[in-house]
């Protein structure tokens, strides 16, 4: 069980799930958003669709070199996240490299791909890209600062940097980090409402305003890449959530059914998270940039500092 | 002779040479100027050993330089970046006016760092730490030489009120220690916060005014925006460097013996170091002019520093030692960009210029390479400084708020560093800039040397590690523990930088391949005019640049924190100030008689108190 072909096949499996689970749960978001507005909907493997025809366009438009790496970019971060978070609990499936960088480099890494993707929409002219680029480093601005109020306070109550540490914790109390610190749950959720892009914070992509922002110049093979990475990250980041909050996944043993029970209880978990921007951005309309920075300054901040200070002196 | 003695020789004769022979011929004034810089750092790099000692007495005084590991750290900024920044001049300042003026002054501010961090007595401090002041002065009013503007006055009044402070400072030592030496001072306890505590505060105040902390920092954007770029380079690379390595010298009596005025003192100037740093960033993301927008960020990231020296903690001081040194590389490299774009396009104003891309791929190249280090994005150098800064304040300081604070620096760090590319580099291919030509290669070769620094050291830090825990060693930390390519906190977590570097070229080789090599054939290239407009159509002449109020909704957002602007209260000071004395002026009547009054009353307070005067 040895040796870096096995290495090199973890991280191909790993990649592949989060990019098909990632994949349904957008189809399930479009799903779920048309029932709710009384429409029947696409099934839920159109993103597949949707995916296959875009790299089957027949002209591809690149706009400089920029424009050209961009979407690698985006799937740099997120498989380079997808390596250094836990997928499963023990440390024999899945491992990869997460072992290897903390929170810190999780949190840097994290915006690469906004930034990469910045510099190629930059690079393609259009106004339009331009402007929803600025809206999204503003929002960025935003939900960082709760985002990162959070993780520091886990830092503080657990004396760790490392994911692995926080998940070995939870496995050995028994008690996830959502009931050991729930004003950092509460940071980071409303964060992640920002970082999803989901209403009320999808005015960087506003698409009847801005013509999509920052990808509106991206087809064909670019757009599907960019597709891709974006579903690889969806299931990144709700993975991330899961292992800090909710006990991680994958305590039933190595052996082959039980890494697939572990798998399933992953699924299960990423979806219930996932369910909290589906729901909220369902009912909720747009807020202005500025609206939306001021939001994530006042009331997740004011959870992120309970959270830091129920860390130092709890 | 001194192999010291000897530097400072070559590079004042040399100054004194290229100045003169500038009137005989212009071209030869750049390669005299850079001969002797290189002549000057062959040597020392060749020849200086640590521990090279140099007295002489003068007087009372007697005069020490000397070297060791701490102050070799310094020199690596000092000559490494004056050595590009004198290749990038010849090209730079080709053809401009006043050429010896110009590398005389430049090779004098080099000859002044030099002297300031050999120097181990106070004396020979003050007259190096005025030569470099003085100097680099001349370069700051280079482009106003018949007409000093405010940002030299500026600039010329906080560096005389701190070089006062100092020499206060220095005569108090003397006073209460009897000692110019610095190393007996030290271990005097001069520098101890409790006792005089003035003497550290005075101290500070001089070397704080030059690393530019807030709310000293009011002479630094304006003072780098105006020079010539090739020194400015140097003048936030390497000259601000040497408050740091005040900053530093003062606080190590603290770092040795924690002692509670220390703590105090340390946490004061922490956080005005993070203060600094978030008013440096949201004022440069609202700069139009590049050159501005890289000065505010030059006083951000100084504050980075000073938020590591503060802590007192190892990992601090080597996050403050790392990113001097790497702020030295990716902002000197920015700043060449910044001159480059100025030369080649004549203005660096973004809302003028854009989508030089095309144009100037060199320097586009070094200006990415700078601005992903200067973010802190993996996998380059800038990383690392992060941290290291991070991962002082939470796990080995308790400085929990001050790291948010630096987070939400480096975070708005994004917005401007955003700006920087996109607003010269990227967006709409105007006709204004249709003719634009790559910079010389005198001019990209340091550039691309300084970022090939900021490559490296994002995934073998140890090489900049390995001289920082020597300088650390002689300001008193017995044992620092560093990894060629990893980091870690004293948890115990550790992050792989090689592996992470491996991993993402990977990843981008084999992205780069499939997305290059499917549908090559089909893929077809357009101009920036060729985008999705909603139907409308581009028109001769039309400009689809946006460019003006980038940021308009941070801005909007973060409203509060712009209402905070020191520069007015400076004024706002130098105005009551003026008021006041200019009622004490009205005792100068002009009238005889009233003099004559001032006189007789003079005499009479005189008889009066006789007794208590002359006793």
């Amino acid at each position: 069980m040895e040796g870096i072909g096995f290495e090199i096949l973890g991280a191909l499996l790993t990649t592949i799930l989060a990019f098909v689970v990632g994949m349904f749960f957008g189809g399930l978001n479009r799903k779920i958003t048309a029932r709710t507005q009384n429409r029947v909907g696409p099934p839920v493997y159109q993103n597949f669709i949707d995916l296959m025809k875009l790299q089957a366009k027949r002209t591809n438009i690149a706009h400089g070199f920029m424009g050209h790496v961009a979407p690698i970019w985006i799937i740099i971060a997120a498989t380079t996240v997808l390596m250094f978070i836990p997928i499963l609990h023990d440390g024999l499936w899945f491992r990869n490299l997460t072992f290897r960088g903390d929170l810190i480099f999780l949190l840097y890494m994290m915006v690469f791909g906004s930034l990469g993707m910045a510099l190629g929409a930059g690079q393609s002219g259009n106004p339009n890209s331009a402007i929803g680029v600025s809206r999204g480093l503003s929002q960025m601005v935003g939900f960082e600062i709760p985002f990162v109020l959070a993780l520091v306070s886990l830092m503080i109550q657990f004396q760790t940097t490392s994911i692995q540490d926080l998940m070995a914790y939870q496995h050995e109390t028994g008690q996830w980090i959502i009931f050991a610190n729930p004003f950092a749950f509460l940071a980071t959720i409303l964060s992640y409402l920002g970082m999803f892009r989901y209403s009320p914070f999808d005015i960087v992509g506003a698409p009847a305003e801005l013509a999509s922002g920052p990808i509106s110049e991206f087809g064909g093979k670019y757009l599907g890449t960019v597709m891709t990475g974006g579903s690889i990250f969806t299931f990144v980041k709700l993975v991330l959530m899961v292992d800090i909050f909710f006990g991680g996944a994958g305590n039933f043993g190595t052996g082959f059914w039980g890494v697939v029970a572990g798998l399933v209880e992953l699924v299960v978990k990423t979806f219930i998270v996932y369910l909290i921007p589906v729901f909220i951005g369902l009912v909720s309309p747009r807020f202005r940039t500025e609206q939306a920075i001021r939001f994530f300054w006042k009331w997740p901040t004011v959870f992120g500092v309970i959270a830091v200070l129920w860390a130092v002196f709890l | 002779m001194n192999t010291l003695t000897i530097i400072l020789l070559i590079l004042t004769i040399g100054a004194a040479f290229t100045y003169f022979i500038n009137a005989v011929n212009h071209k030869l004034t750049a390669i005299s100027a850079f001969v002797t810089i290189t002549i000057a750092t062959g040597y020392f790099f060749g020849l200086a050993e640590l521990g090279d000692q140099f007295k002489f007495a003068l007087g009372d005084f007697s005069m020490q330089w000397g070297l060791n590991a701490f102050s070799y750290y310094f020199i690596y900024i000092v000559l490494g970046l004056s050595w590009l920044a004198l290749l990038y001049s010849i090209a730079y300042m080709e053809g401009k006016a006043r050429l010896g003026y110009y590398y005389g002054a430049f090779l004098l501010t080099i000859a002044g760092m030099f002297g300031v961090v050999i120097s181990q007595d106070f004396i020979s401090l003050f007259i190096f730490w005025e030569i470099m002041t003085w100097a680099s002065f001349l370069l700051v009013i280079y482009n106003y030489y018949y007409n000093i503007k405010t940002e030299g006055m500026k600039y010329m009044i906080f560096s005389a009120i701190g070089a006062y402070a100092m020499l206060t400072a220095i005569v108090f030592i003397h006073h209460y220690y009897g000692t110019f030496l610095i190393g007996e001072a030290l271990s005097k306890g001069a520098f101890s916060f409790n006792q005089h505590i003035f003497i550290p505060i005075f101290l500070l105040l001089g070397f704080g005014i030059k690393a530019a902390v807030m709310p000293f920092h009011v002479w630094a954007p304006g003072a780098y925006a105006k020079t010539p770029m090739s020194f400015t380079a140097v003048f936030s690379g390497a000259l601000s460097k040497m408050g740091i390595f005040g900053i530093a010298l003062v606080f190590s009596t603290y770092y040795i013996t924690h002692n509670a005025g220390g703590f105090i003192a340390s946490q004061i100037l922490a956080w005005m170091g993070g203060i600094t740093a978030v008013m440096g960033t949201i004022y440069a993301l609202i700069q139009t002019d590049a050159k501005r927008l890289l000065a505010y960020s030059s006083v951000a990231q100084l504050g980075y520093i000073v938020v590591g020296l503060s802590t007192g903690t190892k990992l601090g001081i080597m996050a403050a030692l790392y990113l001097a040194v790497l702020h030295a590389a990716f902002k000197g490299a920015l700043f060449m960009v910044a001159g480059a774009v100025e030369k080649q396009a004549g203005t660096t104003d973004m809302t003028k210029i854009s989508g030089l891309i095309k144009r100037m791929p060199w320097t586009f190249l070094v200006a990415l390479i700078s601005i992903i280090t200067l973010a802190g994005v993996p996998p380059l150098g800038g990383f690392v400084g992060k941290w290291l800064i991070y991962e002082a304040l939470i796990t080995e300081s308790n400085n929990y708020f001050l790291a948010i604070v630096i987070f939400f620096s480096s975070t708005a760090a994004f917005l401007y560093s955003y700006r920087f590319l996109f607003g010269l580099f990227l967006g709409q291919e105007e006709e204004e800039t249709k003719d634009v030509k790559e910079a010389p290669v005198t001019m990209l070769i340091p550039m691309l040397m300084l970022s090939f620094v900021s490559i490296i050291t994002g995934v073998m830090p140890g090489l900049v590690f390995n001289p920082a825990a020597k300088a650390m060693n002689a300001l008193g930390f017995a044992d620092t523990n560093w990894d060629m390519t990893s980091l870690s906190n004293i948890w115990g977590n550790t992050t792989d930088l090689s592996l992470i570097g491996i991993f993402i070229i990977i990843v981008f080789i084999l992205g780069f391949a499939v997305l290059t090599l499917k549908g090559r054939k089909k893929t077809k290239s357009v101009g920036t005019k060729d985008i999705s407009s909603s139907g409308e159509l581009w028109k001769e002449g039309e400009n689809w640049t946006f460019q003006q109020d980038f940021f308009k909704p941070f801005q909007r957002a973060a409203a509060p924190l712009y209402k905070f602007d020191m520069d007015k209260i400076w004024s706002d000071m130098g105005n009551a100030l003026e008021a006041f004395f200019g009622f004490f002026r009205k005792v100068y009547t002009g009238n005889g008689q009233t003099y004559a009054i001032y006189v007789i009353a003079f005499l009479a307070i005189l008889l009066i108190f006789k007794d208590y005067i002359f006793n």
